[in-house]
Order: C-alpha cells, then structure tokens, then sequence
C-alpha cells in the first residue's frame, strides 16, 4: 500500500496543483475569443492560399521542367 | 576574466567564413518588415516547388513521411532539407548552453556572437551530412545509377538550400522582419498542406472513376455530377482514402478549441520599484511552453520511425529490430509505409473506431505515451530554455519588478507555484489536443494544427506589440 501511495501522491498533488491553476486562469470571454478566432482564422487562410497558389503555379512549370530533363 | 579553456572559442576561427546577414543598425518602418518577411517566405515556398535536378527517382518508401509536416521539407525538391538544419543545430546549442555543458555569459557580447557562430556553423555541417546521408542511403535512385557527377550535384543544391533557409532566418531574427523564420515555414507549410487537402483540383483514380482530390471540390463536383444527391453527399463528408468533408470540419473544430485554451491565462500583478510604482502584469499561459512539447515529441517519434524503418529494410527478422517496429508498405500507395508490430505500432495513433476495438492496449498505450511524454518534455523545456520559476524570478529582479504583498525572496517561491504545474499541465493538454485531432482525422494531423496555430497566434501578438511600438513612436 505504501508502494501504490507514493506512485499515487505525486500523481494526486499535481493533479490538485492542475485544478488550483484552471480555477486561478482568466479565461477568455466571447467577445475575446471570436476577436481572436477571426484573427487567427484570416492569417491561417491567407498563409495557405499564398502557399496553394505557388503550388498550384509550380505545377505546369514542373511539368515543363522535369519533362524536358 | 579570462580563466581556463573555452568551447566556444573554437568557434573564433571560422566567424569570417559564415555568411552573416548585418544587425539593422536603424529601426525598420513595419511596413518594411512587412516586406521583408513576405519575400522571405515567397523564396522558401519557390524552393519548395523547385525538383532537384540530377535525381533518378523518388519512388520507394519515404522514411521521412512522419516528419514533413512539422520540419517544411518537401521530398524531391530543393527543399528536401527543410529547416531540419536550423532546427537541430538551435536546439543542440540550446540543450548545450541550458546544461551548462557550453559555458555562455549572455552579458558578453563576445559569447552571444560566437554561440549565434556556433549555432550557424552546426546548421551548415548538418545540412552537409543530411545531404550526403540522402544520396548514400539511396533515397533518389542508388548512387550507381546517378553517377557520381549527379551525385554531388544533388548534394551541393541541397547544401546550398539548406543555406538559404539559415540565412533567411537570420534575416528576420536580426531586427528585418517579424517574428522567427522558422515558425513561419513551419506555418505555412502546414496551412498550405490542409487548403491544399480542402480545395485541390488534382484528380485521382480510384475504383470509382477519376475524383478531386480537395475535399471541397470533390463535395461540389459529387452534387453537380450526381443524380442520386443523398449518396453524393455521403461520399463526399465519408470517402476514405482522400480527404473528406468531415475531416475539414474536425480541423476547424480542432482550430477553435486551440484558439480558447490558447486564451487561458494566469495574471499575476507586478509593479516596479521605481518609476514612481509604475504596475504592470506577468502572465503564465496555460500553454505555457506552446507548442514546443509537441515539436519535441514529433521529433522523438520520427526519429524512432527513421531508425526502425531503416533497421527493419536490412534486419527483417531479428528479435529486437522487430521489438523495435515491423513495417509494411501502405495499401494506398504514395511510398507510405505504415507501422504493424512493435513499439513504433503502439506509438502510432490508430488508424480507426474499429482498431481501437480490435487492440484497445495499443489505444491505452499510445495515448498514455502522447500524454506522459509532452507533459515530461515541456517540464524539461522550461528548465533548459531558461524559463523556469528561478529564471523568470531572476529577470524580474534585474528590471527592479516587485510583486505587491510578496517580499522579494518570495517571488521565486510564487512563481514556483503556478510555472512548473502550467509547464506540464499545459504539456498535457497540447497532447491531448493532438490525440483528439488525430482521432478525429483532422486534416494536417493533431500535431500541425496545433503548430500552426500556435505560431500565427504568437504572430499575432508581435504583429500587435510592433504597432504598438510604432504607433508610440509617432505619438512621442
């Protein structure tokens, strides 16, 4: 039993230490969050579509490429 | 001062041989960075379409298949390499000078030039030996069939990319652009993977004809073309083999939930001992070390992935190499090999429901390893990268910052309450996230939708602090 309860201490305390620290975050509201969904959804598009478009570009000129090597 | 030998004076002598991009010596107008930073990305994302000239094939197994996604490399291009380089040598250097094993006095200016010296001269030898390691290992035809002349052609324009990627790196970190060039090819590459994954006009042959493979163009192009619309919708939120409607949604699904935990935070109030009591905030995010604990656990699992695949390719057979991993050629092609017995299976996510079922050991068992190992490597992160609770103590006390209602000695002791549990909390969580993400058939896989929008989070708030800046620059 004392061999289970120190395997299971450590586990129990860090498991209080993660609850204390949820209750204690400032989290963040609707308003908060959506301002920053959007923000973040417009960079993650337009990252993309800069990489999709030179992909899509490369695609014909890899073909000429390749083809004629 | 000067006692005793020195690592990083090895280094002096070749300080004038690596190419060094100049520290801005005036504040550049954010517009320009800007700029800078877009041009940057323009030139990795060409390199990465550019095919290497010289190779023979890139058919067989990719044994880097697992890791592409988070290092930017794309196979049989220019940019093969990826930021493998940059990366490894940064953290080479930076486990070496968190240990103590390199002895670096960040108060030196001598130090922080011969550690950025070291830094650079490690990513160069590294992208040499990835290079050569590629062509010996066979990976674009056997050196036989490339000729020797091919050979080291192939070698040089991988070097030679490999450079690039530092020096455009550097470029930004050095005061040009925003942010690290790092994580924004990292981002890019991914955010490219998944539109590309969502709106691709590539078509492929299945045994149901030829189908696109976006997922939003198959949707629309199953409606149009099909009669029986309930069927076509079906097909196109369930296809297996290509991406689907649903693993769109899961990724959004993933996207949002990031982006709330990514907003929890613990604010703890500081205020400056002189500047008449000036107050200010620190605060420890739930995420505490972002997505570093999942980069390490990628970087750890593939190189694992890399050692059985090659183990098992010349020693099939063998108690331990098969301990290790069994592996076979996936069923859908693409030079995917896929992992079926050993310990690379039971650290891969299952595939389906329906394994999961069949071996629920391999269910529990990775799920405990994704868990157990980010929450193990964002608390060591934070100890080697000099951010733990004495760290941040020590910088608080060097800017005079004092927390009200705590004498100065406390505030290690405070900050030891909340830094270490975020650290492996926050590990934890980032790992679940990823398992969810895989399960769900997230597309770009848990661990890149988590890098990704980490990274254009982070971007975000320099995007915000350098407007802030310069708005008060004007406003002074």
């Amino acid at each position: 039993m004392d061999a289970i309860d120190s395997v299971f201490d450590p586990l129990r305390e860090f498991a209080k230490d993660s609850v204390r620290l949820v209750k204690r975050c400032h989290k963040p509201d609707r308003k908060e969050f959506s301002k920053v969904a959007v923000r973040t959804a417009i960079g993650f598009v337009v990252m993309g579509f800069v990489g999709f478009f030179v992909k899509l570009i490369f695609i014909p000129i890899n073909n000429i490429i390749v083809g004629s090597g | 001062m000067g006692g005793g030998f020195r690592v990083l004076h090895l280094v002096r002598p070749f300080l004038s041989f690596l190419p060094e991009v100049q520290t801005a010596d005036r504040k550049v107008p954010f517009r320009e960075k800007v700029i800078y930073t877009v041009i940057s990305l323009f030139i990795f994302l060409v390199c990465s379409q550019l095919p290497l000239y010289g190779i023979h094939s890139t058919t067989g197994a990719d044994p880097f298949y697992w890791m592409r996604v988070i290092l930017a490399s794309n196979r049989g291009t220019v940019m093969e390499l990826g930021i493998t380089p940059i990366v490894t040598s940064g953290l080479v250097m930076q486990l070496l000078a968190g240990s103590k094993i390199i002895e670096v006095d960040n108060n030196v200016r001598e130090d922080r030039a011969l550690l950025n010296g070291a830094q650079k001269l490690l990513g160069i030898l590294i992208a040499v030996g990835e290079a050569v390691a590629y062509v010996l290992s066979g990976m674009y035809g056997s050196v036989g069939q490339l000729g020797v002349g091919n050979a080291i052609l192939i070698i040089l324009q991988l070097c030679f990319a490999g450079i690039i990627v530092i020096c455009l790196d550097e470029l930004l970190q050095k005061g040009y652009g925003l942010g690290s060039g790092i994580s924004l090819f990292i981002a890019t590459n991914i955010c490219e993977n998944i539109i590309w994954k969502a709106f691709s006009p590539t078509t492929i042959n299945s045994g149901r004809g030829a189908e696109f493979e976006g997922a939003v163009i198959a949707l629309f192009h199953l409606l149009i073309t099909r009669t029986d619309k309930v069927r076509a919708l079906r097909e196109a939120f369930y296809r297996q083999n290509l991406p689907n409607v649903t693993n769109l949604l899961a990724t959004i699904l993933i996207f949002l939930i990031v982006i709330y935990f990514q907003g929890f935070r613990v604010v703890l109030p500081v205020r400056s001992k002189n500047a008449r009591g000036q107050q200010g905030s620190y605060p420890i995010k739930l995420f505490y070390t972002s997505n570093m604990p999942i980069i390490l656990q990628s970087a750890l699992v593939s190189n694992l992935y890399f050692i059985s695949q090659l183990l098992h390719r010349k020693y099939s057979g063998n108690f331990i190499v098969d301990l290790l991993g069994k592996w076979k050629e996936s069923e859908y092609g693409g030079g995917q090999s896929v992992p079926v017995g050993g310990i690379a299976y039971y650290i891969t996510a299952p595939s389906s429901l329906a394994d999961m079922a069949a071996n629920p050991f391999h269910a529990l068992f990775y799920l405990v390893f994704m868990l157990s190992a980010c929450a193990l490597f964002s608390k060591t992160w934070i100890e080697v990268s000099g951010s733990s609770a004495r760290d941040v103590a020590k910088q608080l006390k060097e800017q005079q910052m004092v927390m009200p209602g705590h004498r100065e000695s406390n505030l290690q002791k405070e900050l030891n309450r909340y830094i270490p549990t975020a650290a492996a909390f926050g590990g934890i969580c980032i790992g679940a996230l990823t398992v969810l993400a895989d399960f769900m058939g997230a597309i770009g896989s848990g661990t890149g939708i988590l890098l990704a929008v980490t990274i254009i989070y982070q971007y975000f708030e320099t995007f915000e602090k350098e407007r802030a800046s310069e708005l008060g620059f004007f406003g002074f």
